[in-house]
Parts: structure tokens; sequence; C-alpha cells
């Protein structure tokens, strides 16, 4: 408790954080019920915490004793300083008192920080929890800092707070539900094929707005094929609810494509519109039916007559840029290449799907002259580029674009680059137009789990190097071992291996918020030409064309 | 109808759709290359004794290929074939007496007479457009136009017209006259828009002709731009004579409103994404050095020396050559059917084509 003392004496900001790790480290565990018995005599409190303090380390002597002094002199204590301090524990207990009504389960909080002292990545949290609180609440007055038996707790008020803010907070609205990552409890009207559906979108096996679209209508189909209606309903009422479970699930596992939507859409309307009298076995072949002309009409034939038009555009010379990996893109690439056209691709790609990996390898198997760059070579890429070939997630209603994120960041460089000479064509069924309005990329948006950004295959390190890593690390474990054992390659390996990527425990380490957000929005000024297979439209054409395909 | 089937009838045999279309856009200096075409195909079928309706839309199909294929600019042609196309396909594929089921003789006697309303009501489409576009000028104001556009014509004829609205617009002109081009049969031969300058300066208007080269120099004098077009393509830029292009960067740059007056038949489905993307062939573009210069004037100096000179200048600029001006140059569009952004144009080409 040399804080209580230190801060109301010394009213500087950045003293009293300075020796809290020693002494907390003795006194947590005694913080709450002290902080409980508050109004204790300053002069019992203080000359507690100058044993701890007189442990530190050297190089926090003067702090040390800084505090030693300072408790001494508490001892004696002029009148105007006993006002002072008796100011400042009304200040504090005022403070602690609101910060008990912040947090509801304060009592919870505290229980908690008093855990994560226990490690020391828990400690070394709630220190800079603290001292972000210091530095955070500055304003509100140097009586709150100083009112030190708060500290430890309101850290750890801090410390949950932090946790639970490790969500974007401009995209805090995005978080939702986490994505399920088991069957477990699932309900029992699920399908097993939308039950393996779901996991395999989680895991992005099945990735990419079409294939998604596809694959749900393709595991509906079974669905419809196993149903059979209970007694004393129809076909036409209850199926739709059945499917709502199943829809429910999907999107548990991963929030629905715009063409998902669209499809389930089409595909409810087409229940409630057979009629009841029509007998089940019947409903259900027409549903299947149904199906089978979706897939094809709007995205088999559709892709076809999409890749065939968009190949029209390909000049013997060009060279066309494409982000990430889109189906339709690849099949229009290979449609033009067929014609004999002779162009290069440059493919940019980026973590952490790196879609264009197996684009860029389907193309160079095919035969094409293929290039392939990160994100980072951009201006690079698209220095030499003539075409920009983009696909899509969807096309909102005010023309824009809502693809993989970076899309819009190589529209915005052929633009800059090019302007009207490095035309962006976007390649996109009509099931991908939507009549949502997306203004920015951060009301409509889809955020992937953080991890996806964190884990990453460090480089095989051919050198037998000690890791720079862990040798800079001064804690005991792996400092010691790694020193040990240099000899053995595959110890250090591991070693650094958990520590490869400096944001493995990013979750315990304060300030730090991972973002993995899926899509962005290209404005439409920077779209010259939507390829689809009712035609080459403008941006601006979209919705005309979304009303008709829906209308029909 | 009537002046057109001699000369149609005489060639009856093989019947010739491209000396037909050539010869209607020669006989009736109003009529605009979509017309033709169109009237062009009305000919053809009532020539052609077609009785089922795959067989006329085959022929159809195969004549517009031709046609397209002879004639070195296809792009307003084949707004009308492709309309007159669409409009067929349509007509059959209603229910009702006209349909499948219904009788073909009747379906063609019905197609071909509702293909000369067509007709006339796009000739009427000028008179309907100028009345939109008198709007456009405003008293005290002066227009810069360029090119042989019988519509810009109209438009502005009417404008200064006492008779045609309440009262005359007061306006100059600033006419574009393009360069004296080197056309084989006169050389001396006016350039395009001469007799539109004739006829406005008859009625009053005060009209300066100035060269192609002079457009920034006098821009700044003028409060608006005037334009015609050959065609306006699916994203709502034009494609027009060469030299309208940089009329619209210049407009632009300048802050004045560029408008764009056609009718809508011209609207085209094609969609270029620059200039070096329209759907035909232009050697605007030719590197020569001076060996080459020497070889060609060698191969043309045995057939014709006297026209040597010309024939140099032809191949350094095709008289019909057009160049595409992009959607976001044009302010709006003056069309009978309203006056519209260039965003409008594909809602207009996808009402028409779905």
């Amino acid at each position: 408790m040399a804080n209580t003392a230190d801060p109301a004496l010394n009213p500087v900001s950045s003293p009293p954080a300075a020796p809290e790790p020693a002494s907390k480290q003795s006194n947590t565990k005694m913080d709450q019920p002290q902080s409980q018995s508050q109004p204790q005599p300053q002069g019992q409190k203080a000359p507690k915490p100058a044993k701890p303090a007189k442990q530190q380390q050297p190089p926090k002597d003067k702090n040390a004793s800084a505090a030693p002094a300072d408790a001494a002199g508490s001892d004696k204590l002029s009148p105007a300083e006993l006002k002072k301090k008796a100011k400042a524990e009304k200040a504090a207990r005022r403070a602690r008192e609101r910060a008990e009504r912040e947090q509801p389960g304060g009592g919870a909080g505290g229980a908690a920080g008093g855990q994560g002292t226990g490690t020391p990545a828990g400690k070394k949290g709630s220190d800079a929890g603290a001292a972000a609180a210091a530095s955070a609440k500055g304003q509100k007055g140097i009586p709150r800092r100083g009112s030190a038996q708060n500290v430890p707790q309101s850290a750890a008020a801090e410390l949950k707070k932090k946790q639970e803010d490790k969500n974007v907070a401009v995209f805090g609205h995005l978080y939702g539900q986490q994505r399920r990552t088991t069957v477990a409890g699932a309900g029992k009207e699920v399908h097993p094929a939308v039950l393996a559906l779901g996991l395999q979108m989680r895991d992005y096996v099945v990735c990419g707005s079409s294939a998604r679209c596809v694959a749900t209508l393709l595991a509906f189909k079974r669905v419809i094929e196993a149903y059979t209606t209970p007694m004393g309903t129809s076909l036409s009422r209850h199926l739709t609810t059945h499917l709502s479970h199943q829809i429910t699930y999907l999107s548990t596992c991963r929030p629905l494509s715009i063409s998902q939507g669209n499809a389930i859409r089409a595909l409810k309307l087409a229940i409630s519109s057979i009629d009841p009298s029509v007998p089940e076995s019947e409903a259900k072949t027409t549903l299947c039916e149904f199906i089978d002309t979706f897939i094809s009409e709007k995205i088999t034939v559709a892709d076809q007559v999409i890749a065939g038009s968009a190949a029209q555009k390909i000049k013997d010379g060009d060279v066309v840029v494409t982000f990430a990996g889109s189906s339709i893109v690849k099949q229009t690439l290979l449609t033009a290449f067929k014609q004999g056209k002779k162009f290069r691709v440059s493919i940019i790609d980026s973590r952490p799907l790196f879609e264009g990996k197996n684009l860029a390898r389907t193309l160079a198997n095919a035969g094409l002259e293929v290039q392939y760059s990160l994100m980072n070579g951009v201006s690079h890429a698209i220095k030499d580029a003539t075409k920009v070939f983009l696909g899509a997630h969807a096309m909102t209603s005010n023309g824009r674009l809502y693809s993989r994120v970076g899309t819009a960041l190589v529209a915005m460089s052929a633009k800059e680059r090019g302007g009207v000479e490095i035309p962006v064509i976007v390649c996109c069924e009509t099931v991908k137009f939507t009549d949502r309005v997306a203004l920015d990329s951060i009301v409509v948006n889809e955020i992937a789990d953080a991890d996806e950004l964190v884990v990453t295959q460090p480089p095989h390190q051919l050198t037998d190097l000690p890791d720079p890593v862990a040798a800079a690390q001064p804690e005991p474990k792996k400092g010691g071992k790694a020193a040990a054992s240099n000899p053995s390659p595959t110890e250090s390996n591991t070693a650094s291996n958990k520590d490869g990527s400096p944001l493995t425990d990013w979750r315990d380490t304060p300030n730090l918020q991972l973002l993995n957000i899926m899509y962005d929005v290209t404005p439409a000024e920077y779209v010259d030409m939507v390829v689809t297979e009712m035609g080459s439209l403008p941006p601006s054409a979209v919705p005309i064309v979304h009303r008709m395909s829906t209308n029909l | 109808m009537a002046t057109a089937d001699p000369r149609t009838s005489k060639a009856s045999e093989p019947f010739d759709i491209v000396a037909t279309y050539n010869d209607l856009l020669r006989s009736d200096p109003d009529l605009t290359m979509p017309i033709a075409a169109i009237e062009a195909l009305v000919l053809l079928l009532t020539h052609s004794p077609s009785s089922t309706i795959s067989e006329t839309l085959d022929l159809l199909e195969k004549s517009t290929a031709h046609l397209k294929k002879s004639i070195p600019n296809p792009i307003g042609l084949s707004a009308g074939t492709d309309l007159f196309q669409r409009y067929l396909i349509t007509t059959l594929q209603r229910p009702g007496q006209l349909g499948p089921a219904g009788d073909f003789n009747a379906i063609r006697a019905h197609l071909l007479s509702n293909s000369r309303l067509f007709i006339r009501r796009a000739k009427e489409s000028r008179d309907k457009i100028a009345a939109f576009g008198r709007g456009f000028v405003r008293d005290g104001s002066t227009v810069l136009t360029n090119g042989g556009s019988r519509v810009v014509a109209s438009l502005l004829q009417q404008a200064a017209d006492e008779k045609g609205g309440p009262s005359a617009v007061r306006f100059n002109v600033i006419y574009v006259l393009s360069s004296p081009k080197g056309d084989i049969e006169s050389p001396t031969a006016e350039p395009e828009g001469m007799e539109t300058v004739r006829a406005l300066r008859a009625q009053g208007v005060p009209v300066a002709t100035i060269p192609e080269s002079a457009v920034a120099y006098s821009l700044g004098k003028a409060d608006v731009v005037i334009v015609g077009a050959e065609g306006v393509v699916e994203n709502g830029g034009i494609v027009s004579r060469m030299g309208t292009y940089q009329i619209g960067l210049l407009a632009k740059a300048m802050g004045k409103p560029f408008y764009v007056v056609a009718e809508s038949h011209k609207f085209v489905r094609v969609y270029p994404l620059g200039q070096y993307d329209l759907p035909i062939e232009q050697h605007v573009i030719d590197f020569k050095t001076q060996e080459d210069v020497d070889t060609a004037k060698q191969q043309q100096s045995k057939p014709a020396a006297a026209s040597s000179t010309a024939q140099g200048l032809n191949s350094e600029f095709h008289p019909d050559a057009v160049d595409f001006t992009p959607p976001h140059l044009i302010s709006a569009l003056i069309t009978d059917s309203g006056v519209l952004t260039p965003s409008a144009v594909s809602e207009e080409l996808i009402k028409i084509w779905f």
C-alpha cells in the first residue's frame, strides 16, 4: 500500500506506477480485505509497503528509496498534510464506490484480477491496465489516482474490460455470436448434409459466394428429398419452417452470403407457391427440379455467359490484374486463353486466406503466363496492367462492389494510376445483386476469427542461429533452455514456433486488438463495367437489373 | 417506300442489302444510319418469300451480319438492326393472334406495316428532341457545336425559329468545322456542317466558324456545348465524329455543360471501355518512316499520280473516323424519350431488351 500514501504526497503521475509491480506481487492477496477496511489510520498502513519496496531490483532503487522516505514522512504529518490526506481518502472512497457501481460484478472482477496476477502475463496485463487507467482517467483527477487501494481493483475491472474490448470498437456491431465450432448443440432437425456443409463453410473449405450458394442449394435438395410432411400440416407450410432450422444452423457457422440469401428467398417462394393439394412426392420432385434449374440458370450457365462476354474484352497483349481467387474470373481467363488470346495474368493475393494461390496454380497449369504477388506489391503489379478483373461477393443497389477485403485497394490503385486507361471490370452473376445499399464497409461486413491472422508458418530456418526472439527474452525458462540445449535444432525451433508470432497471446496483451475483416466496399466510380449474364452494365444499372431479375 | 421499290425490284433476284442501304442513305439526306438499316431490312422482308418465323429470323440474322461486315463503321447501323430484330422477336413471341400460333401471313403483314410506322416515328423523333432541347439554349447564350449532326441542326434552327415557339431565342453559335478532309471525289469539298451554318445565318443567328484547333481558345466564350452522336453506348457514353472526345474533355476541364442530342434509336448495345475498344477497325494512328512513305507513294503513283496527295491525306485520316466520349464527360443526353443522364441510358436499353 505504498501507493496509497505516495500519490497523495507527491501527486506526480508517473512515479506511483513504477514501484507497483514489486509491491503488488506481495500485496495482491491482501488487497481485498484491505480495501474493505479502508478507513484505517494512515500511520499504520504506511510502513507496510516499505518491505516489498526494499526487495526491488537495483535499477528501481531510486523509487524504492523514495517510497520509504514518503512513508517515513507520513509518520509525522503536518496538519495541512493530514487534511490533504483526509481529502484524498474521501475522494478515493467515492471513486471506489463509483467504480463498483460501474462494474456490478466488482467483486468478481477483483477475483478474476487476483487470479490473473498469478501468471506473469496476467500480472503484466493488470499493470498496464492500471497504467492505462491512470492515463485514461487522468483528467478526472489526481484524487482518484491517489486512491491507491483502489488501483488493484480498478485495474482488475479494467482488465476485464480489456478482455471484452478485444473487439475493435468501430466494428463492434459485427461481432455478434462466435462462430460455431462443433456440431454439438445443433438442432435435431438439422440434416447431416447441412451439418457437414456448415462446418465446411466455417473452415473455408467451401468458400466463395457462388460456391456457397450452390453447396447450400444442393444440401437443401437433400433435405427436401429426406423430408416427410408431418401429420396435420401441409408441405408448403411446414417445409419452410423445417428449412429455417437448417438456415439458422448454417448462419451460426458463417454469416450467409448475399447469393445464399437470394437463393433461399427464391426457394422459399417456390415452396410457398406449391398448391397444398399436390401430392408430397410430386411437390418434392418439383422443388428439386426448381433447385437444379436455379443452379444452372443463375450460376452454371450464367457463369458461362459471363465468361464468354468478359473474355471478349481481353485483347492480345493485355496484362490482366486480378485479386484473390474468384471462380468466375478464373473461368473468364481460361475462356480467353482457349480462344487463343495472348495475355498475361497478374494475381494479387492477401493474407489470411490466400485464395489466389489456387487460381495461380490452375491458370499456370492451363498454360497461362501468371505472376503472383501479395497485396504489398500491388503498386508494382498495377504498373504494367491494362485491365483489372474482379470477382464479387455482392453488388449493392448504389452500384458499389462488395467483395473480398482488398478489392477496393486494387480497384483504386488501377484508377489512380491509369484512369480510364485501366478499366476495372467486375464479373458478377445477377443472383449476387442486392437491394441493400452500402455506403461504407463498416455497417455491413463480416468479421472472421482474429486468430486467423496470428497463425503463420515461420519460414523454415536453414541457418542454425539461435532464435533472436528467444535469446532476447530474459525469461528464465525459455532463454535458459535455448541457451543450454542450443545444439538441438528441433527444440530451438519449437521454441521459436511458440514465440514465432509475437501475436500468439494477443488476447492477453493489453491495448492490442486484432481485426480480421472479410469484405470491403469499392465505390462505383472505380468500377467501369459489370459483366452479368444479362449483359454488360455500368454499375449504376445494377438496381434496374436487380429489379428486373427478381420480378420476372 | 414508293421511291425505294423500283430500285430494289431491279435487284430483286438476289436482294442486295448493302446496296439498298447505301442507296437509301444517299437518296435521303435526312435519314440516319439506324433508320436506313431498318428500312433496308423491311425491304428485304417484303422481297423475300419467307414462310416461317425461324426462316424470317434466320434471313434477318444473315443479312444483318452481311451488312455489318460490308460497312466500315457498323456501330450506328447495328443500333437499327438490333432494334428491329428485337422488335420482331418480341412481336412474334407475344401470345395471341399475332403470336407463334397465328397465321404467319397475317403476322408478316402486321410486321411490315408496323415497321413502316416505326420508321415514320423515328423520323418524327427529331422534332420531339428539338422541343425538349429548346430549353437548353438560353437567351443571350453562346452554343458551341461541331460536325454535321442533323438533330443538332434541327434543334438550333427550331430554337431560332420565331414560329416554332413562344418567342425566338437570341443566341450565338460557335461552329467547329473540321479541317478539310482529303475526300477523293472532291478534294475541295466544304467541311461537314457548312450547310447548317448557312441555314442558321439565313435565320439571323450569328455564327462563328472555327477550326478544331481553336476549340480550347474559343470555349471560354461559349456557355454550352451541344453535339450530335452516331451511337449512344450502354454506359451512357457516345460514339461520335472524331474530335468530339476532345471537345468533351475541354468542356469538362472548363466546367461547361456538355449536352448530347441523339434519337433513342441510336442506342447501341456496345460497351466500349476506351477509345481502342470500339468494335471497329480504325487506322487513325499510323506510324511511318520516310521509307514507308516512299514505298506508299511509289505504289500510288502507278495507278493515279494526280490523286497521290489526296490519297496520302486520306490514309492518314479516315473521314468517317469516330471516337468515344466516356459518360463522365457528358452532362445530359437530350433524346426523344426525354432528357437523360448518362446512367439512365443503360436503363432505357435494358427496357428495350428485356
